[in-house]
Order: C-alpha cells, then structure tokens, then sequence
C-alpha cells in the first residue's frame, strides 16, 4: 500500500534533496531521494517508483536523457521535471515527450502537489 | 798704190785691215801684225783665221761670209789670240770699198779691242746669275713688286706654291690668292702701309697649288732709292699653316676648357666643341653621342652642323654593334674608320649606309670618348662628304678633342652628382625639418658645462621660445610643471655627474599658457670625452598622453561592457545558483509549516526545516554577494589576493554554466599558495574570462570529454594559474593574436575578453599567456609575484594603466 504511493526524487543540489522529501512526506507520500539519475536507475526503487521529480541539469545522465533511458526500456513513470534554469528550450521538449509537468525552481507548495498528484492520477 | 795704200793701213792706229771682195786677207795691218806677233811675210791668205778662238771662229766665218754676201758693212766678235798666245775679245767691223758701178772691190776692216768691256758685261752677269740663285734658294717665298705692288719678280718657291708661271702669276688679279675670308684685311693692311710707308705685316690664308687654303705670314719691306722714293715692294711670306693650326688647336681647347672650368652646361660644351673641329678640320660634320646610364642606347650630346632629322635618328638609338660605326666604337672600346661607307663590308646589311647617303655623307670616324676610369662616355664622331680616312693631323685632332669631350662629360656629370648631393642634402634637412614637424620632435645638442644649447625649430616652437633668444637652462626651467621639477632636476643633475643617458616624461607649461605633455631622451656624444656633451630628441606627447588617458578610460569601459557581456552570458547559470537555494528556502518554509500545523506537532521537523531555510538563504545571499562584487564594482582595490580562493568562486559561480555545456571543470590548486597583490575582483574576471572561453574552446567537441582543468602553482616567486581545456586549440602561429583586441575566433564573441585580460594581468605586473598543449586543446595562464611573508602588504604593485614620471639614468 506505502509502495504504491513511491516518489522518487532525483536532484544533484541537496538542498531539494533535503527539502522535497519532507514536504511530500507531510502528504502522505513515501519519498525516496537520489543524487544522481545513474543512481536512481540502479536502485530498487525503479520498478516501484509511481511518480518521478527529476531535476533537468545534471552532472553526468541529465534529466531529460534518464527520460528517454525509462522510455527506452519501457518503465513507464509519470515524471515531474523540475529545473533551476529559466532560458532553456528543455521545458516544452520534456512535456512534449509526456511528462507530466515542468517546473522552475523555486515552485510554490501548491504546484509540486498538483504536479504529483496529477501523475498519480494519470496512472 | 798698194804700196801707199800698204803704208797706210800701217801707219792708222788700230788693227787695220784689208780684204778681197772674196774676203780674201788684203793687208794686215802693223798693229794687227804686232798683236798676233807675225810678219807680213808670215801671214799666209789664210793665216789670220789662225788668230780665231777656234770656239769662236765657227760663227765668226758663218758671220763674214753673211757679210760678204750682203756687200754691206757689218760686225762680228771673237777672241783673237795675241802674240804672247792670249786671247783677247774683238769687235770686227768690216766696211766694202766699191767702184763707180757699185762693185766691192776691197774689204776694210778695223779690230777693236772689246776684251776689257766683255769682262765688265761677264762680271755683271755673274752677279746676276749669283742673285738669282741665292732670290731662288731663300728658303721662303719671296716677290719682288713695283711701288704700287704690281708683281716683278719672284723666287722658285713661289712659284711652286701657287703652282703657276712668273707670267701667269704677274697677270693674276690683285688679292686673287687670298682665302676670300681675309681679302679686306690684306686690302686694309695694305691701303695702311701705302699710307704711313711702314713695313707690311699680315697673317692671312692663301691658295696653294693643290687648292688648300693654308695660313701665311706676309711680310713686305719697302726698297727705297736716294731721294727717298720707294722703287720696290720685297715680300717675304712664311707658311705659318702648322703652328697657326696649334695655336687655333690650343686657343680651342683653352676656350671649351673655360667653358668646362665655368661650369657651362654640358651641351653648349659639346656644341662648341663640335664647332671648333668643323673649324680646325673644315669639311667636317661633328657629332657628339652619349652612352645613356643604361649602357644600352645613345643619346645625342651634340651635332650642330648635322641634320637634325639625322641627330633624331640617333637619339635614343640602342647600341648594335653591327648597326654602325658608333656603335661598334662603343663595344670594341677602339676607334672605328670608315673612310668610304659605301663600300665597307661591315655595314653591307646595316641600314646605316643607306641614311647616311641620303644626307649625302661618305665617311664616318667614329672615337670612343673615355672617362678617367676607362669607361666609354660616348662617341665622338666625324662626318665627311668625301670618302676618305683621317690625316694624321685629323686624327692628332680627333684624339685631341675626344680627350676634351670625355673631360667635358665627365665634370658635367660630377657636377650633376654634385648638385643631387646637395639637393639630396637639402631634401634630407628639408625632411627632417618636416619629420620634427610633423612629429612634434625637436633634437638639441646641450654641452652641459657650458650651458649651451643648440636647439632645432621645432624644439623652440614646443616650448614656444623665439628663434632668435639664446636657450639657457633658466628659460627651460620655467616652465616645468612643479610636480615634476624634481625629476627635472634630478636629470640634470646626473647628466652633468657622468650619466649617459636619460629618458624622461615630465609636464610643462608653455608661456602661451599651453599645458604638455613631452619625453626627453638623450645620450651622451662619446667622440667627446673631455667634457658631457648631449645629443638628444625631446617630443611633445600630450597628444598621445591624452590619448593614452583617453584608452584607459575606453579600456575600463570595454572591461565594464565585457562585465556586462558576461553577466548577461551568465545570466542563466546566476539564476540558476540563487533558484536553487530559493527552491530549498520555499519547500523548507512549506514544510516548516506543514509541520507546525500537523497534529501531532512535528517541531524537531519544523525545527530542521528552519535550520535549512536558514542555510538555504545564506547561500543565495552569498551567491548575490559575489554576482555583486564580479559585476558591479569599478574601482580597482588592491589587496592581497587568494588565488586560490578567487578561483574557487569563480569556477562555483560558473560551474552551472560548465555543467550546461557538459564541462566537466576539475581544479588542482595548489597547496600554502602565496597571496598575491590586486584587484580580487579584477583577477576573478581574468579567471572568469580563461574559463569561460576554455569551455566555448569545447563546444563543439563530441569524441572526448570536455574537461576542463584549473590549476594554481608557486614557482620562482611567482604565483601561476593555469587554465586547461580539452578544445580545438589554438594556432601556434596565431598565439600573440588572440591577444589583439577584436580578433576572435568566436563566432559570437567580440574578442574583447583575452585583450582586457591581458592589460589587467600586465597592471599587476603579470604575464598572460597561451600555448597550445601537447595532446588536443590549449592552456591559458597567468603568473603575478608573489607576497611572501616579509613584505607587507602595503607595498602595493602599481594600479592598472597608471602612468608616471620615471626618470631613467644610468651611471656611465
């Protein structure tokens, strides 16, 4: 039943790391953080993972290439991009390619529940 | 009656005679027979012709016979000899006695005794002959003339020289031999010496028997009888052709050798030379070619009397060996005769002959005019109407002349050389004038013992000092701008304490009131040892002072654009770095009262997620802080700086921006870097700049990470960093290049970042650099000094493009 509702959260900058979790957690959502899209993909939380916030600018696997890695393989998660950045074109492609939502950090509380909710309600 | 007539005879003084009409001796007469020394008895009929000179007695008999036939009287002469056997010179008369009817019948006859007159006739004959001969062998000719000069006599060299008889030469007319050129003087010379009885005395030309007109000197002395009269002319004249000739030779060539020494322009030289030959060799066209400065063609130098069509021909003609003469003379460095063009196998094919005929020209003596140095100068031509070669005396006067030509050419052309020097001075010191001018420099030379100084016009026009007023060092003084006196001093000083040289910047005010700017340089003359002498240049730079102020402010505001350009590159990654911690202090603070309001109250929760707003907001304020000191402050501040520390801001303000073009930016700084003196700020933007451009230098690379690596190192007191990327490199040969403000080898860039950097590195005394590495990409890097523990750090290195008074003087 927890598992059900699984929130993976997955951002290099540990300050959302630290924040988002709990925040979510306050709702009712289980959260599970990660620091890195390769860590996110290696870990057990992939095939349980109902809802996904993924940061866009990532050293390493960014978050639009962790999209169309789970795309590649099937797993389909409802994502959540949220990004820092406000001059890049990556918004309009990642919804384009079904996210769900797009976000430019800082996000009110509001926006980051509807966001997860409504990839629940997709599912 | 014979016995009487016997008596007679005997008794008439004389040598008395008688003969038969058939001329038959008669009677001898006593004296006859007393002369010849014979008796009566003796003297047989024919014995008297015994008496006969025998040279004589041919045309003695001859002659009496002619007597006897004619009946009449007649005469004859002979010598007879006398009785002691000599001869003595007789005239016999013989007269007929005749009849009634006419009949000779007896021959009288009478011998006169002539001996002593034939002897007076024979001496004045042998006088006469002797004149003669001495009249002929004179060596001179000599004439004899009445008073009024009709010819009389004259001697065998006149005759031979004017090739004519004594009669012809008596009914020629008057002045008939004369060069008609000198008949009025001779008239003249003659008319005075009528006049006044003086001797005459005339140099004139006269015809000789070959028709050549030849100079003579004609001397004539009166020949005066007793009362004073004058009864004859004697005219001596003297062939004075030769010397004449030498005279006109040398008058000739002292003429054109004062044409030379006076400096008259090379063509009238060369014209007037031509025309003295023509003169001295009549029947002579002189030309006068030149071998241009090209060695390849002729101009012409002069030909008076030749057709100017001709001199046009020639003029420009290039030098062909097989063409003509002149030519030839020219290549073989010999003269060239051609004493009859029209048969010279040499020209057979030339077209030369042909246009030389058609100015009616036959020959052609062609002289190579020589310098002093052996080099051909031109060709000194002679033209003839006659087909003929030189005389001996032509070509004593064709050496001559070319000798005078090649005199001429050559001092014509040292001249000329001579006028260029000095025009080529003239222009040099013109130039210079103009150079000083234009350039705001004026020169000095200042003996500093003496306080002289010898000052150009430009340098008195920069201080504004009349031209006449002698400069001394008070009147220099003047005007110095107090701040700089010192150092003014200071040069002086030096210079006249054995410095060497100075070089000096220093401020001035003008007696017009004109602020400037200007820069002394000088060193010592060493030639002069005794005492300092000073060669030197002094230029009014307040132009490019201003300018240089007018840069520096350009170059701050470029570096504020090049800021602004970056803070607008950065934009992205600035927003990025405060969005970042704002999401934090968001989410945190919506936690935080999530927490508050959950029932249970969850305040350890809320507690932490205060904590973290806390932090959050600490970093988006420290982030703020640094984006303010990078982009907003102008100043320069200097201070000691931790490269390291600046470094590390830089690349963490810039790491979003790297991360977004998938840099993977990496440092290695290196442990107890010694600070630095200058411009945090200023230094962080050269860093900025080197990182920002290591990671467009690995935009476009696909097949290797894009790593980007910053170092810092200490070595030999100086701090270095280094930026290293991974990119296309740069060109060894465009290294200096990337320097130059505007070149780029950005598409998007203005190239104005690597310029900037280098002027604010340089400031602090750095050096800003590029290599390219040995594997791909290049490194950018920067060393400054360093602070090391026992220098303070008030001993601040110079601010950026600050300039000033920094006399220079180095001890001799």
């Amino acid at each position: 039943m927890l598992m059900r509702k699984l929130v993976s959260v997955v951002d290099d900058d540990e300050s959302v790391r630290e924040s988002l979790p709990d925040l979510l957690r306050s709702y009712g959502f289980e959260v599970q953080p990660f620091s890195s899209a390769e860590q996110f993909l290696a870990s057990a939380s992939l095939p349980l993972t109902r809802c996904l916030v993924l940061d866009i600018a990532m050293p390493g696997m960014s978050g639009p290439e962790l999209q169309l890695e789970l795309t590649r393989r099937r797993q389909d998660i409802p994502i959540v991009f949220i990004t820092a950045r406000t001059d890049e074109a990556w918004p309009a492609r990642v919804l384009q390619r079904g996210a769900v939502a797009c976000l430019l950090k800082p996000f009110s509380e509001g926006a980051i529940l509807e966001a997860v909710n409504s990839a629940f309600d997709r599912r | 009656m014979d016995a009487d007539l016997g008596r007679l005879v005997d008794a008439l003084p004389g040598l008395m005679w008688t003969a038969t009409p058939d001329g038959g001796a008669e009677i001898l007469g006593r004296g006859w027979l007393e002369y010849a020394g014979v008796k009566a008895e003796d003297a047989p009929q024919p014995g008297w012709q015994q008496a006969i000179h025998p040279d004589d007695a041919p045309s003695l008999l001859a002659k009496w016979s002619a007597i006897l036939k004619s009946g009449r009287a007649g005469e004859m002469t002979a010598r007879l000899r006398r009785f002691d056997g000599a001869y003595r010179w007789f005239l016999l008369r013989a007269s007929p006695m005749t009849d009634d009817l006419g009949n000779v019948v007896r021959w009288c006859g009478i011998n006169i005794d002539i001996e002593d007159r034939v002897q007076a006739e024979e001496a004045v004959h042998e006088r006469d002959r002797h004149f003669r001969s001495i009249f002929d062998g004179l060596p001179a000719l000599v004439t004899l003339t009445s008073p009024t000069g009709a010819l009389e006599l004259a001697n065998r060299h006149v005759l031979d020289f004017y090739g004519v008889s004594l009669d012809a030469l008596r009914s020629q007319e008057a002045g008939a031999s004369f060069h008609p050129d000198d008949l009025p003087s001779a008239a003249a010379a003659w008319a005075r010496v009528q006049a006044t009885g003086a001797p005459y005395d005339l140099e004139a030309r006269k015809r000789r028997a070959d028709g050549v007109h030849r100079w003579m000197r004609l001397q004539g002395f009166p020949l005066h009888d007793s009362r004073g009269e004058v009864v004859n002319w004697y005219f001596l004249q003297t062939d004075i052709n030769d010397a004449k000739q030498a005279e006109q030779k040398l008058a000739a060539e002292k003429s054109l050798l004062e044409m030379v020494a006076r400096g008259v322009p090379l063509q009238e030289v060369m014209e007037a030379l031509c025309r003295q030959v023509e003169a001295l060799a009549p029947g002579s066209y002189c030309s006068i070619l030149l071998v241009n400065p090209d060695g390849e063609t002729f101009s012409v130098g002069a030909g008076p009397s030749l057709p100017g069509s001709y001199n046009a021909v020639l003029h420009g003609k290039t030098i062909d060996p097989s063409y003509g003469p002149c030519s030839l003379a020219v290549a073989i460095r010999a003269p060239v005769i051609t004493a009859d063009l029209a048969k010279d196998p040499r020209w057979a094919s030339s077209i030369w002959p042909a246009l030389m005929a058609e100015y009616g020209l036959r020959s052609c003596w062609s002289m190579p005019i020589f310098s002093m140095g052996q080099e051909v100068l031109g060709i000194f031509a002679i033209y003839r109407r006659e087909p003929n070669g030189p005389t001996a005396d032509e070509q004593e006067l064709i050496d001559r002349f070319a000798k005078l030509a090649g005199i001429s050419i050559e001092r014509a052309q040292a001249d000329a050389a001579l006028q260029a020097g000095e025009a080529e001075i003239r222009q040099a010191h013109s130039f210079l004038a103009e150079a000083q001018r234009l350039s705001q420099t004026g020169s000095f030379i200042w003996d500093v013992a003496a306080d002289d100084h010898d000052w150009s016009r430009e340098l008195r026009r920069i201080f504004e000092f009349d031209p006449a007023v002698k400069v001394t060092t008070p009147m220099i003084l003047g005007g110095i701008h107090p701040e700089d006196m010192p150092a003014v001093e200071a040069l002086m000083g030096a210079a006249a304490q054995g410095g060497d040289a100075f070089d000096l910047v220093f401020r001035m005010t003008t007696a017009s009131g004109a602020r400037k700017h200007v820069r002394v340089v000088g060193h010592r003359i060493e030639e002069i040892t005794d005492r300092p002498v000073f060669i030197g240049a002094l230029q009014d730079v307040t132009r490019s002072k201003l300018a240089e102020e007018a840069l520096d402010r350009a170059r701050a505001e470029l570096a504020h654009v090049t800021r602004a350009m970056t803070l607008s590159a950065l934009t992205a990654s600035i927003a990025h770095e405060v969005n970042q911690p704002l999401a934090g202090i968001i989410t945190n603070a919506s936690t935080c009262l999530r927490l508050l309001a959950a029932d249970p109250l969850n305040l350890d929760g809320a507690r932490a997620a205060a904590q973290r707003i806390i932090r959050d907001g600490n970093r988006a304020s420290e982030v703020i802080q640094r984006l303010r000191a990078l982009f907003t402050r102008q100043h320069a501040e200097v201070t000691p700086v931790d490269l390291n520390e600046a470094a590390g801001e830089v690349v963490s303000l810039s790491l979003s921006e790297l991360q977004r073009k998938g840099v993977l930016a990496r440092t290695d700084f290196a442990q107890d870097l010694p600070p630095v003196h200058g411009d945090k700020v200023q230094l962080q933007q050269v860093v900025l700049n080197l990182v920002l451009n290591g990671a467009d230098a690995m935009s476009a690379i696909y097949d290797r990470p894009r790593d980007l690596l910053i170092t810092t190192r200490c070595d030999d007191g100086r701090v270095r960093l280094s930026v290293r990327d991974a990119g296309v490199g740069v060109d060894p040969n465009a290294l200096e290049k990337l320097f130059d403000a505007f070149f780029t080898t950005k598409t998007d860039g203005m190239g104005i970042g690597l310029s900037i950097s280098r002027s604010i590195i340089e400031s602090h005394e750095g050096r800003l650099w590029a290599a390219a590495n040995d594997g791909p990409g290049a490194t950018f890097s920067f060393t400054l000094p360093a602070i090391f523990s026992t220098q303070t750090a008030e001993t601040s290195a110079l601010g950026p493009y600050m300039a000033g008074v920094r006399p220079v003087v180095r001890q001799a």
